[in-house]
């Protein structure tokens, strides 16, 4: 994680994929993850398929729903992550809801997701005030909790999220759930600008961003960014390369 | 539960691991823990608004403690040298005196201090301000002593601090070299030595929370996405200030009593207690109200709340679809813009519902994911929620979800409970020995329930659905054969498989198939308050009969899982006790599954 500061300081944008675990075979997981990091993306949000998705738009519903067919579960993730047979040059982060944590013990996960190699945590439905079922174990691992900001979020709240934040800050971008959006509103930028101030650590934007529009209107504005669903979509299709131009525009240096 | 303070702290990483923590300490004294008022204020930004932020001295002037006070800014001094008491007084914050303990006799020095809080510490070796030597804490035993302005200290641990908690009860526990490693602070040994203090365990932790309100027992909480929190946060704020606003009071039971027909009879069932045998058997009659339904009674609530928060749009999730009819009548009343969520499945069965809450104006949302029931509903009223927060109220119909709608739907849902304590005392002179009401959700039970609970010697007994029975695949019996899980904002009992993925409910009755169970039904099972028996679907539909032609009311099905569960404690019952069923609603909506499983009938 230490490397998402360094990149914040050299001046460059964060690309952070997303990818449902699972989806097609648990033996896709291997081969998205070393796809993606040789595309140059920063670092890679592990999707947990749940049953009961609710901050999960349509796209990453259903891949959810095609990965549980596949019968993967937290523990088969963590299984094959610990397999891999080749180097992981990127910081996986583990994104998933509470429930399947708990059930499979939140010290048990911090302990199996440091041995996979992961560097921090997601868990979208576990806020700011309860992160105590979870933080103490990740902190044992030196796992980081990432944790969201929203546009609803109040202002004294920001700032005591703020203050807690290691890793990256996840801005959501959209009052609403994931997915590929065609127009970001407008007081997104004045809201990552806000949360950049406030912010320790880096600040990502994420939900909705799927074109290069999105990318050039908040690029001043945040220290990276957070594509989630049209990578789904892509990868389902097998079309991964329809989403490179989006990676490229991120990462590629910007002269301004 | 008592108090933790780590002291010493100099890094930042630090201060972050201690955010679990109480209270943080900063020493200004000669030591290798020494910090700079300037170093102490850059690390006190780091900590949480609430955290108490401490200073050590050892005989430094008024104008040196000021100084730090101001600046750092501290909320609490801590001294250790021979300060005298008029400095003491002097301080605007609140003061702890330290002291070294050896002997029987220096614990009566504490009884003398004027501070606020007395540490006791064992005594220094190097410098003052504490060795971290453990001193003998059974000095503390049986001497005349304030504990709730003790602070102990000296040579706690991780291993260690359970047991001087519980043998001195402080009102906090001090810590420093105990959570170090070679000489430096250790973030592990931080955290561990938080949750030593305030239990070891997940199930400790679970109990804690900033608002304990939102918690039933370990059951509860607040677990939605960042961007509902706004949201629950304000309901909050905004029911807490209704509930107690006699004017908000007077127009809900205006409602309740002009427009629902409110109070229900509690009617004698003379029929049914003769032709079970046992004790008086009364009835609940929530089929009379309004709609057909108890859930008219927290509709009613929760739109006046929204209109009270200036919120006219209203989203909310049916599973038989007494609730969607019930807000959609509402909303109707109420001139506020309506949706409801609605499995596929239960759409099918319940075409009645449909058509009225359309015909009442409402837009009737099909969900067609998972099972296409109750629980998918929920997902998508969720969904809509975080989409359409700023202007829409989540009306929810069950005692479900983030806190404070559990909470909130019981109160609405007691005037159940009140009105038959009153009526029962009325026609009995006391009260039952037991009561029986179905739970799917357990907004109706928990309504009846609630001002029972006190009373320990009325017996409560939930019905839920066991479908095709319990050791089939194919039921809804969340108590009987749930484990512990989150679900829709709240931790729960749930229904799911070893990865914690939460499986579909089935139940003959669309009210009651739903996978999960309300945060405060989790915990009375847990405290054996109340006893949860399943009821299923052929036990069901036989209490139906048996109901419509003993007592000419044809319950709704999910209300007949109750009076299948009542049958059944009547036979071990005698004709001096009372039993008391809730019909939560009536079985006009249930038709068509009446003719199709009664063939036989026609």
């Amino acid at each position: 994680m230490k490397r998402l500061a360094e990149l914040k300081q050299a001046g460059h944008k964060a690309f952070v994929a997303y990818i449902m675990a699972g989806d097609g075979g648990i033996e896709k997981l291997g081969e998205q993850i070393r796809h993606l990091q040789e595309r140059g993306v920063t670092a890679i949000e592990v999707g947990i398929p749940f049953s009961d998705p609710v901050a999960d738009g349509p796209t990453i519903e259903a891949a959810g729903n095609r990965a549980l067919s596949e019968g993967i579960t937290l523990e088969k993730v963590l299984d094959e992550m610990q397999r891999f047979d080749f180097e992981v040059k990127v910081p996986l982060i583990i994104m998933t809801y509470l429930n399947p944590v708990i059930r499979f013990g939140a010290e048990r996960f911090t302990q199996e997701a440091k041995k996979a190699g992961a560097s921090g945590v997601i868990i979208p439905d576990l806020p700011f005030e309860h992160r105590q079922l979870i933080e103490p174990f990740a902190k044992q691992q030196e796992l980081v909790l990432i944790q969201l900001v929203t546009l609803t979020t109040i202002d004294s709240r920001l700032e005591e999220i703020l203050k807690q934040a290691e890793g990256f800050v996840y801005a959501v971008t959209v009052t609403g759930i994931t997915g590929s959006r065609d127009e970001l509103a407008e007081e997104v930028g004045a809201f990552t600008r806000k949360v950049r101030e406030l912010s320790p650590v880096p600040v990502y934007a994420g939900f909705g961003i799927s074109k290069e529009s999105h990318v050039e209107m908040l690029r001043d504005d945040v220290d990276g960014f957070i594509v989630g669903s049209a990578i789904v979509q892509a990868f389902h299709e097998g079309r991964i390369e329809d989403v490179e131009p989006l990676i490229d525009a991120v990462t590629a240096p910007h002269s301004v | 539960m008592t108090r933790v303070k780590i002291c010493g702290l100099m890094e930042e990483q630090h201060v972050k691991a201690a955010s679990q923590a109480d209270a943080i300490g900063f020493v200004f004294a000669p030591s290798k823990r020494r910090v700079s008022i300037e170093r102490a204020q850059e690390l006190s930004r780091l900590a949480n608004n609430d955290m108490q932020r401490i200073g050590v001295f050892v005989n430094a002037s008024y104008e040196e403690i000021e100084n730090a006070v101001k600046t750092v800014p501290l909320t609490m001094v801590q001294l250790h040298g021979d300060e005298p008491d008029e400095l003491i007084q002097r301080i605007e914050v609140p003061v702890i005196q330290a002291f070294s303990i050896r002997t029987p006799d220096d614990v009566e020095k504490l009884n003398n201090s004027i501070a606020d809080y007395i540490l006791v510490d064992a005594p220094g070796t190097d410098y003052r301000g504490g060795s971290g030597h453990v001193f003998d804490w059974s000095l503390l035993e049986n001497v005349n002593l304030d504990h709730s302005r003790l602070i102990l200290a000296g040579g706690l641990d991780r291993d260690n601090v359970q047991a001087a908690i519980s043998q001195t009860t402080p009102f906090m526990v001090d810590v420093s070299s105990g959570v170090e490693t070679d000489g430096r602070k250790d973030e592990a040994k931080i955290q561990q030595f938080i949750l030593q203090a305030k239990g070891d365990s997940m199930e400790r932790t679970k109990e804690k929370t900033i608002d304990p309100v939102g918690f039933f027992g370990r059951y509860g909480g607040q677990f939605v996405p960042e961007t509902l929190m706004k949201a629950v946060k304000e309901l909050e704020a905004a029911y807490k200030d209704a509930k107690n606003d006699a004017e908000f009071q007077k127009e809900y039971h205006h409602y309740l009593k002009e427009y629902v027909g409110r109070e229900q009879p509690l009617t004698f069932a003379a029929r049914m207690t003769e032709a079970w045998g046992g004790p008086k058997i009364y009835l609940k009659r929530e089929d009379l109200n309004h709609t057909g339904a108890h859930k008219v009674n927290n509709a009613i609530g929760q739109a006046l709340l929204a209109q009270r928060m200036g919120k006219r749009k209203i989203v909310a999730e049916t599973g038989a679809g007494q609730h969607g009819v019930a807000t959609a009548t509402i909303c109707a009343l109420f001139d506020l813009d309506c949706v409801v969520f609605m499995g596929e499945e239960d759409i099918k069965r319940q075409q009645l519902n449909v058509f009225r809450m359309k015909l009442l104006g409402a837009r009737v949302e099909s969900v067609s994911k998972g099972s296409g029931t109750l629980k998918d509903a929920v997902n998508e009223a969720l969904r809509y929620w975080v989409t359409n927060v700023e202007d829409t109220h989540y009306l929810i119909g069950s005692a479900l979800g983030p806190h404070p709608f559990p909470t909130m739907v019981r109160d609405f849902q007691s005037v159940i409970g009140k009105e038959t304590k009153r009526q029962i005392l009325d026609k009995e002179g006391r009260l039952p020995d037991a009561i029986v009401a179905c739970v799917g959700g357990g907004s109706n039970a928990i309504g009846m329930f609630h001002p029972f609970v006190d009373d320990e010697k009325v017996r409560l007994i939930g019905a839920e659905a066991a479908g095709e029975g319990v050791d089939t695949e194919r039921h809804a019996a969340t108590l009987t054969k749930g484990s512990e899980g989150v679900l829709h904002g709240a931790m729960m009992k749930l229904l799911q498989d070893d990865a914690g993925q939460v499986q579909e409910a089935h139940s003959i009755s669309a009210g009651l198939d739903y996978p999960g169970i309300g945060p405060e039904h989790a915990h009375l099972a847990d405290s054996g308050r109340v006893t949860y028996q399943a009821i299923t679907d052929d036990e069901a539909l036989a209490s139906v009969i048996e109901m419509s032609r003993l007592e000419g009311i044809i319950p709704a099905l999910e209300s007949a899982h109750a009076i299948a569960e009542a049958k059944k404690q009547a036979q071990s019952m005698t004709a001096d006790e009372l039993l008391v069923i809730c019909v939560s609603g009536r079985g006009d909506k249930d038709m068509a599954t009446y003719a199709e499983k009664m063939e036989g009938l026609s």
